[in-house]
């Protein structure tokens, strides 16, 4: 062996670290959605419900700054997510007018036309704003897709505004989608007046006009008991965010009810308003519309429980997205594949048969026409996929059903570096050349083909991974490690071996090309 | 040594113009079928829409499907056999909307599905299903494991409801009779239980694929991109390791390619998926390689042929690489036909797209990037195109 000695090392320890980290396949190679069954979720996050509740919030703090002052205004607006108008403004409070925007919306720009002031939000505010209702979407999505204890969940950002997620061995795939849907936005307001059946009743007592620190709710058809209409506090006593833990119960009638634990200061507010409110009824509004309105009965510092029209299935969910807490913003389902296991499984039996034929065929192929050389081509090619295998599990690639076609794929091309080094080899023979010259000679001319001809490929194949998702990428996760592979199998460990051959004997008239 | 040829000297240029002929007949034809159809046969990532997969019990025809789904007023959807027995897809387009409403509400696209199942269901499905029983071909393995509870230990109950979902993922998604539960070892107590508790439903859903217009656009639009784009690299590199006109005579040798496999698709009616897009790359990056091998044979013989004329250069560079070309075609063509007849219906098109390529391919090495440089050199060069 002598000065090929560190070869042979080399060749040893990258497959033995190739088997390593491949063995056994059925646990470490990933599989994709389309092999496995699952769930794939392209979702948006309507970014836009962020800053319109920025706005509301904002519109609240003005109102109240500008009553303190005296400030006179006829209403405050929100035109869209991004502007307020403020109208009917006396321009003599000017100077008023403008510390107060300073001092409580200094988010915003303002110009003042007349006795109009227009707020807009500013740019790199609407954008921070918008990132963090990403970034707390996909937080809140990880948490529920953690409550529901699927294994493996993807769940990314992609591009500004999309989250991607990806749930294996998902099979009620109706379920997981309204539990990650759901905005849970959770309120429990004092009731004024109601349940009643038209919003007039309710507003008998104010001359037929909302008072402003009111509201009409509507109660939910399908959860709720009682149907109507309430009207409640529009300051809400406790939301989703003072719930600390959320778990499933049953009431004394063994109906199934949400029992939820307050935060620290959820709790001390909650004690304060039930304390002063007992015998008053309190609305549970989930999502805009009221599912009960129990009476309090006794001061309540840290625990509660909803009580609603709910089945086993749809009181688990609920505590699932209370425990994870509410979306920031509306989500929006672009894109959904769900793939049955039944289909993946019979993807799998087929490619893996489509992979070993061609393997098999192309390596009868090759020794059959070159002989102990094409040998030397099958070993390169056997450790190919081993190599191909290991570095997939490395690297924690998944394996999609087109995948394994760049698998097949590279079977066949793989080959490639060898056929154009043995043609070279085989034209330096015929000119006459010695053996002992002509290998060295083809490897040599053939690697400068060899390595063009395979970047180029690599760089279409980059192009791919940039264009697709899901299969398409794993398809050319593996034509790439394929390639690369063949790079060494091909080129470094059959010069490797057709270096040992031709040193072991003292003279080499002819070879097995 | 066994050789395919001991040392051909074929005059391939000579064909040139003929090939030229035969490759605009067929891109010709492609665009004539092209506007005959209307545009290409677009999948449902492309255009938007809904996929639904199904799996009946019992044989079925393409007819009976058909009129099922019309009859629901389902008329406009698109019904395919997939693999051997008993599959189909209907696909569904989205419905006309107005402009800014572009997303498929999840509500609306599990209503068509749930549509599509409830059509295809059969009479007595529907029966057992107003009579309280669960479809046990629909369920879900969280319910079926809380189903199984009722008779056996929370242990018990998991084992069980493994084994009946691993058996029906292995037989289409789809169990076909009560009895073959014995097959797998299910008591016979637990197999009556299910049968007072259960039925077999005539049909289940294996696949559901619903996708917004406004993705389908934009995959659209990536898709066209990142063909052009890998295009214009390859002609970047090809410039740069070789000449202009080399990069230049790739990069037209490969849209003559994306062109040709196009019109087959066309041709054949096959369907333009992410897939396909997949493997016209693929193709892009095959096909390159083939010309990239003769185009260094052309490189080298510039050299240590320094009398002989271009075209002569060009004859005797295929002709030297002639074997390697038909070994490596020959292997890849082997794999391609064994993933188009073995490797099931879900990749055939993209299958089918390589098999085009890889045959195409090799053609257009020879025939059309040789053509393009002498062309080059004729109207431009003339520096080696005449050369005495």
């Amino acid at each position: 062996m002598g000065k090929d000695t560190w070869k042979w090392i080399l060749t040893l320890i990258v497959v033995i670290g190739a088997i390593y980290l491949a063995y056994p396949p059925k646990e470490k190679i990933r599989l994709g959605l389309d092999l496995r069954g699952g769930m794939h979720l392209l979702l948006e996050v309507v970014t836009d419900d962020a800053l319109r509740m920025e706005a509301d919030h904002v519109i609240l703090r003005l109102q109240d700054i500008f009553k303190e002052k005296l400030v006179k205004f006829s209403r405050i607006t929100r035109e869209d997510p991004k502007t307020i108008m403020i109208e009917g403004v006396d321009l003599s409070q000017e100077s008023a007018i403008k510390d107060a925007i300073e001092q409580f919306a200094n988010e915003w720009d303002y110009s003042i036309t007349g006795e109009r002031i227009r707020l807009t939000l500013k740019p790199n505010v609407a954008l921070y704003l918008k990132e963090m209702a990403v970034n707390q979407a996909i937080e809140t999505i990880r948490g529920r897709v953690d409550e529901l204890g699927v294994a493996e969940p993807v769940i990314q950002k992609h591009g500004a505004d999309r989250i991607l997620v990806q749930l294996p061995g998902v099979d009620n795939p109706e379920r997981v989608k309204n539990i990650i849907q759901n905005t849970a936005l959770l309120e429990l307001k004092l009731v004024v007046k109601g349940p009643v059946e038209s919003k007039d009743e309710l507003l008998k007592d104010y001359n037929g006009v909302e008072p402003p620190d009111m509201e009409i709710v509507k109660s939910d058809p399908a959860k709720s008991r009682v149907q109507g209409y309430y009207l409640v506090k529009k300051v809400a006593a406790i939301t989703g965010k003072d719930i600390r833990n959320a778990r499933v119960g049953k009431d004394e009638f063994n109906q199934p009810v949400v029992n939820f634990t307050l935060s620290n200061q959820g709790g001390k507010i909650f004690e304060k308003v039930t304390s002063e409110n007992i015998g008053k009824p309190l609305a549970i509004i989930l999502d805009g519309r009221v599912i009960s309105a129990p009476i309090i009965e006794a001061v309540i510092r840290d625990a509660g429980r909803i009580t609603g029209r709910f089945t086993p299935q749809e009181a688990e969910d609920l505590a699932i997205v209370l425990r994870s807490g509410a979306l920031p913003a509306g989500i929006k389902y672009l894109e959904e594949r769900t793939i049955g296991p039944s289909l993946g499984m019979d993807s799998i039996t087929k490619g893996l048969r489509a992979s070993v034929i061609s393997l098999i065929i192309v390596m009868a192929f090759m020794v059959f026409y070159y002989r102990l050389s094409g040998l030397n081509a099958v070993i390169a090619l056997i450790l190919n996929m081993i190599i191909l295998l290991g570095v997939m599990s490395y690297f924690k690639a998944t394996l999609t059903l087109p995948g394994i076609a760049g698998v097949v794929l590279t079977i066949g091309m793989a080959v490639d570096a060898n056929v154009l080094i043995f043609e070279r080899i085989r034209e330096n023979l015929r000119l006459g050349k010695s053996v002992r010259a002509s290998v060295p000679e083809g490897f040599r001319k053939a690697w400068v083909t060899i390595l063009d001809s395979n970047l180029t490929t690599i760089v279409a194949a980059i192009f791919l991974l940039q264009f697709g998702t899901g299969p398409v990428k794993g398809f050319a996760v593996t034509l790439i490690i394929g390639i690369v592979a063949s790079l060494f199998t091909a080129v470094f460990v059959s010069r490797m071996i057709f270096d040992f051959v031709l040193s072991s004997k003292k003279k080499v008239e002819k070879l097995s090309i | 040594m066994i050789e395919l040829f001991k040392t051909p000297n074929i005059n391939f240029l000579k064909y040139k113009y003929h090939a030229f002929a035969l490759s605009g007949i067929i891109i010709i034809c492609g665009l004539i079928t092209y506007f005959i159809r209307g545009g290409f046969n677009y999948s449902v990532d492309f255009t938007g829409g809904i996929l639904v997969q199904v799996s009946f019990k019992e044989n079925i025809s393409t007819g009976k499907v058909r009129a099922l789904l019309a009859d629901a007023g389902l008329g406009d959807c698109t019904i395919q056999r997939f693999g051997e027995r008993n599959e189909y897809i209907v696909k569904v387009p989205l419905p006309e909307r107005k402009r800014g409403e572009l997303e498929v509400g999840t509500e609306e696209q599990n209503e068509i599905a749930r549509k599509i199942m409830n059509v295809l269901m059969s009479a007595e499905d529907r029966k057992k299903f107003t009579e309280g029983f669960v479809n046990l071909n629909a369920i879900s393995i969280s319910d079926l494991k809380a189903l199984l509870r009722e008779k056996l230990s929370d242990e018990e109950s998991e084992k069980v409801a493994d084994k009946i979902v691993e058996y029906k993922n292995k037989h289409k998604g789809i169990i076909t009779d009560f009895s073959e539960f014995e097959g797998i070892g299910i008591d016979k107590n637990i197999v009556e239980f299910l049968k007072s508790k259960t039925f077999l439903g005539s049909v289940a859903q294996t696949r559901l694929e619903a996708v917004g217009p406004r993705v389908g656009k934009e995959l659209r639009k990536r898709a066209s991109l990142a063909i052009l784009w890998s295009l214009l690299a390859m002609l970047v590199y090809i410039a740069v390791r070789f000449k202009f006109q080399y990069g230049l005579s790739a990069v037209l040798t490969l849209t003559h390619d994306v062109l040709i496999t196009l019109s087959f698709l066309l041709f054949f009616n096959r369907e333009i998926s992410l897939e396909v897009i997949a493997a016209l790359l693929t193709i892009v990056g095959y096909s390159i390689n083939d010309t990239i091998v003769i185009f260094d044979r052309v490189r080298d013989n510039l050299k240590l042929m320094k009398k002989t004329d271009l075209e002569n250069i060009l004859n005797t560079s295929i002709n030297q690489t002639l074997s390697r070309t038909i070994l490596t075609s020959l292997t890849v063509f082997f794999v391609v036909l064994i993933l188009f007849l073995f490797g099931g219906r879900a990749i055939n098109d993209f299958a089918f797209t390589l098999f085009v390529g890889v045959i195409e391919g090799s053609y257009s090495t020879i025939y059309q990037s040789c053509p393009y440089i002498l062309l080059w050199e004729y109207f431009f060069g003339k520096k080696h195109y005449g050369r005495k």
